[in-house]
């Protein structure tokens, strides 16, 4: 690698503005959310959700600069000890986890509670962008389309198991969307859309834990039961519904403020938005949103060899995802799952794997030019 | 879609280097569109959200966060006329819950915690809960045990904060220290019943309220109640009030003052009582002729309203409701008797206003009278009459109450077919009848009045069908006060209390004024004829004296009271199967009378559901009398320098 060759200006400031601004944003929310439970913020409190959300976001960026300056080819080599690390931690936490809202998601590190599902998908789009790169010529072959659908049906499982509905989804949508970019044939995919679709009935009733069953009921129908289990989706759609065009203005959402809203900074952090700030927030929102995956689509246009093509692919349905079913479950469109909004909920391990995912997009456009056409398909770690 | 390129691959582009390029970027337009999709679709929601469905989330969010408090006054209470309270509230303590502020992770602790404190099962309260929460009002407390003592209303507040929706319900509830003297008027306050609330509802009543079942409690219910206020609060998630938003305070109750003097009251129950022998029920009533307002109403037996109040003693409320003597209807005014020669008052001065009779008009009395079928020739019915009384004008008529001179006032009389006198005939009777206010409700301030009945042709027929005939002997029957006739005892009062006042029909009440806490008056009670007799005042007085005459020398003679002079009429209502003679093995006894005889003051009606007027009403009357008026000349004499 030679450090000279990077030039600075292939460095997308947009990416780390739109994030930055989605994390104020998100901060404002928690701040509001967090306003009947904890009080005004002050720096020295680290208990205090803003300032630990503010202490990762600075950890995050700080992070995502070292990212950038490695080369993110150097993932690809790592990606085999980074997979089995990852399945045996989110096996470590099926057995060993906190159980949070009846879902085992959590592992204590130093005290601080770490949420290995969401280190898990990054590690999840690492692996399968080196698999698939590496196997960019056969990727038509049925063993391995079928061998890429084993290395994520894995990490999969683990996470259904915890049970977490949500990250199970985006394990699979990750690797749906990177297989397709990756040229596998629609013959394969549909083939294999079907056989799912007809095992629905089928999981519904075998795989599918009571939990789930009732959570997705409850989607259905969430005034079946107003005051318990559907307790929170209602609340939240209610103060998001009552936002109204304009919102009831920051800290003045009686939904959020008086704590009819119970994770008002994580799962439910769009509901404070809907509510506080309204249609107009909510399509400022989006708009962030949208502007962050449009760059990281250029990222995977622009990337100069396979592998990073896919890693950049893969962290763009990872966060499109994510945002999609978590602004879903808040608006009452999908069934309850715990997902976080990304960089605006509260929450280190998804804010610091979120801007690690940056730092890797910036990582391939600093590198975009450094190798030839010639070895776009080469993969192979750098001399 | 079969379509299989020369060189064996499908969906590949033909040239080797560009094919990979061309299906990413194809598939990277996919992406796009993805994002604008998914985005879109997240919008459209929001949209329909915010905007066009926000109205009714914004009400949601309204309800979540207000909470209405009701602010109730307390009851009014209930004074006799001298200012004798009859009623008192006592706070009662209930343990309820919220349903809707019991957290769902906590809802076994809950559940645990109440039945620990207030020991019913924990099943049972688990089911209140769950069923209060599917109902339509999760917030209305659900009371898990009512009634419990103060000490375990201690405990449960004192472990309140660990029991979040756990509440102990502070109830005020009606006290009657009378108990069964003064019940039937008082009547009850109970719990409000499924119907009572969906007709109440919009008043403002609770599902939990409570209201007055009986007595001027149900009548007087609105002044008694006040009008509630409320408070409107904003409330947390756990169901913590956070501050008052506005409140509009409660509007008092009224407090009743009644016309009964509690001490007369007492005097005419003793006196009943001693005078009940072998009757089913007793009554007597007590009215002021110049109001009517009632000094004094018993209807023995009674019963105890703190029974049937909340909370009920369910031990004893089997005992009252299985009592043939159903000591809780109020037999002054729910009954119907036939009123006997009581009635000759009215059958007496409508003949003297129709002129089918004078003062001087003579009629005599051998025993009885026969009377020809008139569908029937070859049959003779005999009225009887109680004794031969011989010949008589008017006053003697009535004071001796003889029935043969009644028959002829009513019916006539004929011989062979001619008639030799011409009575009033029953259109006429009946007429008069109603005009003294019988056959309907007298419009007493008191629930469950009966009407009575006032019989006619046409109501024999409609009742009786083909063999509802009217004949003269029902006519006879009518003019005397027996057959179809029926009245309450209070209807009856309001004859004599009519004939006393010069021909005011009175409505009878029993509360005197509304007045506020500090006995300023808010309302009287107005007296209020219902009705002014087409009766001249010479005709009037001319009944005024025959009754006179009655209470002098006639069987109305065994009410005469020792310190004033009385205008009375007996009553003595035959009753049951008759026997082969015709005579009837049982009777009502009854007893109207008035005093002072030159300035009317009071009427008292007499009934006895076994006796005879004469001998076994009389005497009560006279008792009423003295007492009242033997306490009239102390109070006065007192009052004297």
């Amino acid at each position: 690698m030679n450090a000279r060759m990077l030039r600075l200006r292939d460095f997308d400031p947009v990416i780390m503005l739109t994030a930055l601004a989605l994390v104020g944003l998100g901060a404002l929310l928690i701040y509001s959310g967090n306003l009947s439970r904890f009080g005004e913020p002050t720096v020295e409190d680290f208990s205090h959700p803003v300032v630990r959300q503010t202490a990762f976001a600075i950890a995050g960026v700080a992070l995502a600069l070292v990212m950038a300056r490695l080369n993110y080819r150097v993932l690809g080599t790592l990606s085999l000890a980074l997979y089995i690390a990852a399945v045996a931690v989110l096996a470590f936490v099926l057995i060993a986890g906190d159980a949070t809202y009846g879902s085992r998601r959590w592992i204590d590190i130093a005290g601080t509670p770490v949420q290995p599902s969401e280190v898990a998908k990054l590690v999840v789009i690492i692996t399968l962008a080196k698999f698939l790169s590496d196997h960019q010529d056969s990727i038509g072959n049925l063993r391995v389309f079928l061998a890429s659908l084993a290395m994520a049906a894995l990490p999969t499982a683990l996470v259904f198991a915890a049970p977490d509905l949500g990250s199970a989804v985006i394990f699979a949508a990750i690797w749906l969307g990177m297989v397709l970019v990756a040229g596998a044939r629609w013959q394969h995919v549909f083939g294999l859309l079907a056989i799912g679709l007809v095992c629905v009935p089928f999981a519904f009733v075998g795989v599918v834990t009571e939990y789930q069953r009732e959570r997705v009921a409850l989607w259905l129908d969430p005034e079946s039961d107003p005051l318990g289990a559907g307790f929170q989706s209602l609340q939240a759609q209610i103060g998001i519904g009552s936002g109204g065009l304009f919102g009831k203005g920051l800290t003045e959402g009686g939904q959020t403020q008086l704590d009819y809203l119970r994770t008002p900074s994580t799962d439910y952090v769009f509901s404070v938005l809907g509510e506080e700030l309204g249609f107009v927030g909510g399509l400022v929102l989006f708009t962030l949103f949208i502007v962050l995956l449009w760059r990281g689509l250029r990222v995977a246009e622009l990337s100069r060899d396979l592998f990073g093509r896919l890693l950049a692919t893969g962290i763009v349905i990872f966060i499109l995802l994510q945002t999609f079913i978590n602004v879903g479950v808040n608006v009452g469109l999908l069934p309850v799952t715990g997902l976080p909004l990304p960089f605006v909920s509260q929450g280190g391990s998804s804010l610091i794997t979120l801007f690690i995912c940056l730092g890797i997009l910036q990582s391939i456009l600093l590198r975009r030019r450094t190798f030839s056409h010639r070895n776009f398909y080469d993969t192979s770690a750098p001399p | 879609m079969q379509y299989s390129p020369p060189n064996g691959r499908r969906w590949r582009s033909r040239t080797e280097k560009a094919r990979p390029e061309d299906v990413t970027q194809r598939r990277f337009l996919l992406l796009k569109v993805l994002i604008v999709v998914l985005f879109g679709v997240l919008g459209l929601q929001l949209a329909r959200m915010q905007i066009v469905e926000h109205e009714d989330y914004d009400a949601r969010a309204e309800s979540n966060r207000l909470r209405t408090i009701p602010e109730l006054p307390a009851r009014g209470l209930i004074y006799d006329r001298n200012g004798e309270q009859l009623v008192e509230n006592l706070p009662i303590f209930s343990a309820a819950v919220v349903p809707a502020d019991v957290p769902d992770d906590r809802f076994f602790a809950v559940v645990a915690g109440l039945s620990e404190v207030t020991g019913v099962g924990p099943q049972q309260i688990a089911t209140d809960i769950v069923e209060a929460r599917e109902s339509d009002d999760p917030f209305t407390p659900v009371i898990v045990k009512a009634d419990i003592d103060e000490e375990t209303a201690f405990v449960l507040r004192q472990r309140q904060p660990g029991l979040p929706g756990a509440q102990v319900l502070v109830e005020s509830v009606r006290d009657y220290p009378q108990a069964d003297l003064i019940s039937h008027m008082l009547g009850f306050v109970g719990r409000i019943d499924e119907e009572e609330y969906a007709d109440l509802r919009s008043a403002g009543y609770l599902l939990n309220d409570t209201l007055g079942k009986a007595g001027v409690e149900y009548t007087y219910e609105s002044v008694l109640r006040g009008s509630a206020g409320y408070r409107q609060v904003e409330i947390d998630a756990a169901g913590e009030e956070i501050e008052t938003i506005r409140s509009v305070a409660p509007r008092a109750a009224g407090n009743l003052v009644l016309t009964i003097d509690l001490d007369l009251q007492r005097e005419v129950t003793e006196i009943l009582r001693g005078a009940q022998g072998n009757s089913l029920n007793v009554v007597a009533i007590v009215m002021d002729v110049r109001t009517g307002g009632l000094l004094a109403m018993v209807s023995l037996p009674s019963y105890d309203n703190n029974v049937l109040t909340i909370p009920v003693d369910q031990d004893a409320l089997p005992g009252l409701l299985d009592d043939p003597a159903k000591p809780m209807v109020n037999h002054a005014i729910a009954e119907v008797f036939p009123p006997g020669s009581t009635f000759k008052q009215v059958t007496g001065t409508a003949a003297l206003q129709e002129g089918v009779a004078g003062p001087d008009t003579t009629i005599t009395s051998y025993g009885s009278i026969s009377v020809e079928d008139e569908y029937n020739p070859d049959r003779t019915w005999i009225m009887r009459d109680w004794a031969a009384l011989g010949t008589m004008n008017f006053y003697r008529g009535l004071a001796m109450s003889s029935d043969v001179y009644f028959y002829y006032l009513s019916g006539g009389y004929y011989e062979n077919g001619r008639e030799l006198f011409r009575g009033l005939g029953v259109d006429r009777l009946a007429r008069y009848a109603r005009e003294y206010g019988l056959g309907a409700p007298t419009g007493i301030d008191l629930p469950g009045e009966a009407a009575g009945n006032v019989p006619d042709a046409a109501w024999k027929e409609e009742t009786f069908g083909e063999g509802g005939v009217w004949t003269l002997g029902d006519t006879y029957n009518f003019g005397i006060g027996q057959g179809f006739l029926t009245v309450t005892p209070l209807q009856l009062l309001r004859v004599a209390a009519a004939i006393a006042n010069g021909g005011d029909v009175l409505v009878p009440h029993v509360v005197s004024e509304i007045v506020d806490e500090q006995g300023n008056v808010l309302q009287a009670i107005e007296r209020e004829v219902a009705n002014k007799l087409p009766i001249s005042s010479q005709n009037l007085a001319v009944m005024r004296e025959a009754l006179r005459q009655a209470a002098e020398y006639g069987p109305a003679r065994t009410g005469a009271s020792s310190y004033v002079t009385i205008a009375a009429k007996t009553g003595t209502a035959e009753f049951g199967v008759p026997l082969a003679d015709g005579t009837y093995p049982q009777s009502h006894a009854w007893y109207t009378a008035y005093a002072p005889y030159d300035n009317p003051e009071i009427a008292v009606v007499v009934f006895l559901e076994q006796g005879v007027g004469a001998t076994n009403a009389g005497p009560v009357a006279k008792q009423i009398f003295d007492y009242y008026f033997d306490r009239q000349r102390h109070v006065e004499a007192g009052a004297l320098p």
